[in-house]
């Protein structure tokens, strides 16, 4: 089978809007986390939120999309999708080609729109320009006409490891010859649904979250978009190339809708499949960038997973720490966090750490520090026990 | 509402709040464990979220610490000993 | 290639395959819902909290996976399309959010909210800890879940997979649809559904799901090939289909019917009928949305009846829309036309998505 490599990324999040600007943040150890929400909800000053600095109308001029049935996710996407892209020189041809796939991620979609959607659904007579949005499939779709795909196109929910599964996917389909090229990625918005929604379940943080400090309380959402490019090794002659995606593994934790069981099962599987897919041993690993939200739940279970595989595990840290929980886009943000940490041969900061969760007492790395990197573990977990690991190499 | 009237009302709000359509409010012994498989309901964490909101919205009542929630979430008897205390409607 | 090793399938004209395709049960209120069976082995705990989609996505399940225990068959993982599962959640946590003014707000319906319900939902029930996807993309949601299928065998040749497409009418998630002109506004039944040339169709419901494995011994039928196409346009389509067969079909070998997914929306019939014109004209022709309605993942439920179509003229007569079927025993009006080997099915979802599967019946 061939490698599959990473020949491009476009990325924002709440601490800058291209790969190279979100590392300067990381290696500052800045935290986009903060209470100068503008949102419409309730939350808005109360709770800290990791919120991309950029207007929907500012996307909507720089894109050049004026059109009415826009949401803020799709200019999220389009927008972290034309960076790819255009970082992976894919021409016009190489887009509309049959061998040119694009899977995304959402879990929000056109739910952002929420007041729109409660208009809709209880109007008979005319609906608004949205009705196209809401479905799971709407960002997906619209990729895929923006850029004029004829591949395979597909969209994958599995709550907060979509866009892990988009990327896997993606990899599945070049590994089986089912496509040359694959766009990859993943998207979400901050939404008054989403934020209700953790907050009915208590898991919100009402400060900056702390991911494996034993007084975390909880996690705090985040807003942004990255899609990655992946080639096979044989296309990939003479461009740029970050890292090599070497494997990934996929388990359930199969015990509770909205948390993880108490050994981490599905965590433990995941991670350990993806050695087993990648050909690695656990002592080849030299980093993980931890799913680590920050709950009670999560940060402890996911230390216990980690303990079982490697006794001793790898240094790792949580770069929600920087940009909070960003849902569907989450995946595929840590993803390209964990190529950054390859291609520069460093790893940062999880921050807001101060003391270790005394049941398993693991210290995620504190400091910008460069050491050299082969293999780094990206874990992205979701409701509904799906658990993805990823494991990118060094090129 | 005498003690005996409030036990019944909270047992049957229970049972349509957590849609638990197989039992009968007589099923449910007041000093039955609400969590826990074998002797208890075999209600879920979810469901102690569930009846916080049930507090709330039928007796006015806010916990805003799930860690709080689970003291009284016991049994009936915990419950209605909260409620009696603490309800505004 | 693919087999298929059992199915069930819960429509809104039967619950499983025992029950008789030939009386065609009728549409209410244009809504084809399903009939749901008796959920034995369903736990009251977990039915409590279960959507209807996630009750009808179990409820065809968990037969099946018991089936495969009982000849130690272990499932390997868990493949889901669907293409609203969760929606219906969703739009009751906004009303939530609506009507208590972002206030203390009941989670049930929030933590149902995601489309990865339905096989998270299965994976919990059944303690199944392996691979565990849910594919979501619209029309092509169970396509792409079949295409993964397909991978996860050719990488782990032993292995076992459920496969499953599975939609619901949602109340609300029916208003969405049909204000943006997917359904027929005048009052029809499903019977009637080809012969307005109007635009819109009815909405359906089901849950089609399959245990899948690379093992041709014993199978049902086998799935020789899977394509899908964003076209807004049926040329390309047509263009698509020809290259498909050309791929898939040895020289000389036919195809014995040919399923297709019209719906009764007069705008998509040139899809259709592009697809026909390139095919045999005395190819028979038989039509599945009047049974099924139309839905998302409905291509889930013409694979489960054409896996479990026997052959021959046991076709429902309803079904037909064009030709003769071959007659049981192997004798046909054409000679030289092998009885019911393959199956080629053609759908379209909204005139956007498309897709073909090609399946063959008997392989021996």
């Amino acid at each position: 089978m061939s490698k599959v490599l990473v020949t491009g990324m476009g990325m924002i999040s709440s601490i800058g809007a291209t790969p190279e600007e979100n590392r300067g943040a990381l290696i500052r150890g800045e935290c986009g986390i903060t209470r100068s929400s503008t949102l419409p909800t309730r939350y808005a000053g109360v709770l800290p939120f990791g919120e991309v600095k950029v207007s929907t109308d500012h996307l909507k001029a720089r894109l050049n999309m004026h059109g009415p049935g826009i949401t803020r996710t799709a200019l999220l996407a389009l927008y972290a999708t034309n960076e790819a892209v255009s970082d992976a020189r894919l021409n016009a041809s190489q887009l509309a080609s049959f061998d040119t796939a694009l899977v995304s991620a959402s879990t929000v979609g056109g739910m952002c729109l929420m007041d729109e959607l409660y208009q809709d659904i209880h109007r008979q007579s005319h609906g608004s320009p949205f009705l196209a949005a809401y479905n799971a499939a709407s960002i997906g779709t619209c990729l895929q006409s923006a850029y004029g795909i004829k591949g395979i196109v597909n969209t994958i929910n599995t709550a907060c490891s979509s866009s892990a599964n988009a990327i896997l996917y993606g990899a599945k389909l070049i590994r089986h010859g089912l496509a040359r090229r694959a766009i990859v990625g993943g998207v979400d918005s901050l939404s008054k649904f989403t934020i209700n929604g953790f907050n009915s379940l208590h898991i919100l943080s009402p400060e900056t979250c702390r991911p494996f400090d034993a007084g975390r309380k909880g996690l705090n959402l985040g807003e942004g978009a990255a899609f990655l490019v992946l080639e096979k090794e044989e296309d990939a002659e003479g461009k740029k190339i970050y890292a090599e995606l070497a494997g990934y593994g996929n388990a359930n934790d199969a015990y509770h809708p909205s948390s993880l069981s108490g050994e981490g099962d599905g965590p433990y599987l995941a991670m350990k499949e993806a050695l087993s897919n990648a050909e690695l041993r656990i002592d080849q690993i030299d980093f993980i960038n931890a799913h680590g939200t920050g709950t009670e739940n999560n940060d402890e279970v996911e230390s216990r997973a980690m303990l079982r595989l490697f006794g001793s595990p790898p240094l790792f840290a949580s770069t929600k720490s920087n940009i909070g929980h960003t849902l569907g886009a989450s995946g595929a943000i840590e993803a390209a966090y964990s190529v950054l940490n390859l291609t520069h041969q460093e790893v940062y900061a999880g921050l807001h750490f101060t003391r270790p969760i005394p049941q398993t007492m693991l210290r995620p790395v504190t400091e910008h520090k460069k050491i050299p990197l082969r293999h780094v573990m990206s874990n992205s977990f979701g409701f509904g026990g799906n658990c993805t690991s990823l494991i990118f190499s060094k090129a | 509402m005498d003690t005996v009237q409030l036990k019944q009302q909270l047992k049957q709000q229970i049972i349509e709040f957590l849609n638990l359509t197989s039992i009968k409010p007589e099923d449910i012994r007041d000093d039955q464990p609400l969590f826990g498989e074998d002797e208890g309901l075999g209600l879920d964490s979810i469901d102690s979220l569930e009846l916080i909101v049930l507090l709330n919205r039928e007796y006015g009542i806010v916990i805003r610490d799930p860690k709080e929630g689970r003291k009284v979430l016991v049994d009936i008897n915990t419950m209605i000993d909260y409620i009696v205390k603490n309800r505004t409607k | 290639m693919l087999y298929i090793h059992l199915t069930a399938c819960i429509s809104p004209q039967s619950s499983f395959p025992e029950a008789s395709l030939d009386h065609l049960q009728r549409s209410a209120d244009n809504k084809l819902r399903v009939i749901e069976p008796l959920y034995e082995g369903l736990p009251q705990q977990a039915l409590r909290r279960m959507a209807k989609v996630v009750r009808i996505g179990a409820g065809a399940a968990l037969p099946l996976i018991r089936q495969a225990g009982a000849s130690c068959l272990p499932i390997d993982g868990i493949i889901i399309g669907t293409g609203n599962a969760g929606m219906e959640q969703s739009i009751q946590f906004v009303q939530q959010i609506v009507d208590h003014a972002e206030g203390i707000l009941s989670p049930g319906d929030f933590v149902q909210s995601t489309p990865n319900i339905v096989g998270s939902q299965i994976s919990a029930l059944t303690k199944n800890k392996k691979y565990n996807i849910t594919h979501v993309h619209g029309g092509l949601a169970f396509e792409n879940a079949l295409l993964d299928a397909a991978m996860q065998v050719m990488e782990h040749p032993t292995h076992t997979y459920l496969l499953g497409g599975v939609d619901e009418i949602g109340t609300y998630n029916y208003n969405i649809d049909f204000l943006e002109g997917w359904y027929k506004k005048e009052a029809l039944s499903n019977h009637q559904l080809y012969e307005r040339g109007t635009p819109g169709s009815l909405v359906g419901e089901g849950a089609a799901m399959f245990l899948v494995n690379q093992q041709e011994q014993g199978a049902l039928a086998g799935i020789r090939g899977v394509a899908t196409l964003h076209a807004d346009d049926p040329a390309p389509v047509a263009e698509r289909l020809g290259w498909f067969l050309d791929n898939h079909l040895a020289e000389g070998e036919q195809i014995e019917l040919f399923l297709s997914g019209e719906n009764g929306d007069s705008r998509l019939s040139p899809f259709y009928e592009a697809c026909e014109e390139i095919l045999a004209a005395e190819l028979p022709i038989a039509r599945f949305k009047h049974m099924s309605g139309e839905y998302p993942t409905a291509s889930a439920f013409a694979l489960w009846l054409a896996s479990i179509w026997p052959g021959g003229a046991d076709l429902p007569g309803h079904m037909l829309k064009r030709g003769a079927l071959p007659l049981p025993g192997g004798e046909t009006s054409e000679p030289g036309i092998k009885m019911g080997r393959n199956v080629l099915i053609y759908n379209t979802y909204k005139g956007m998505q498309h897709s073909f599967m090609l399946l063959s019946r008997s392989f021996h």
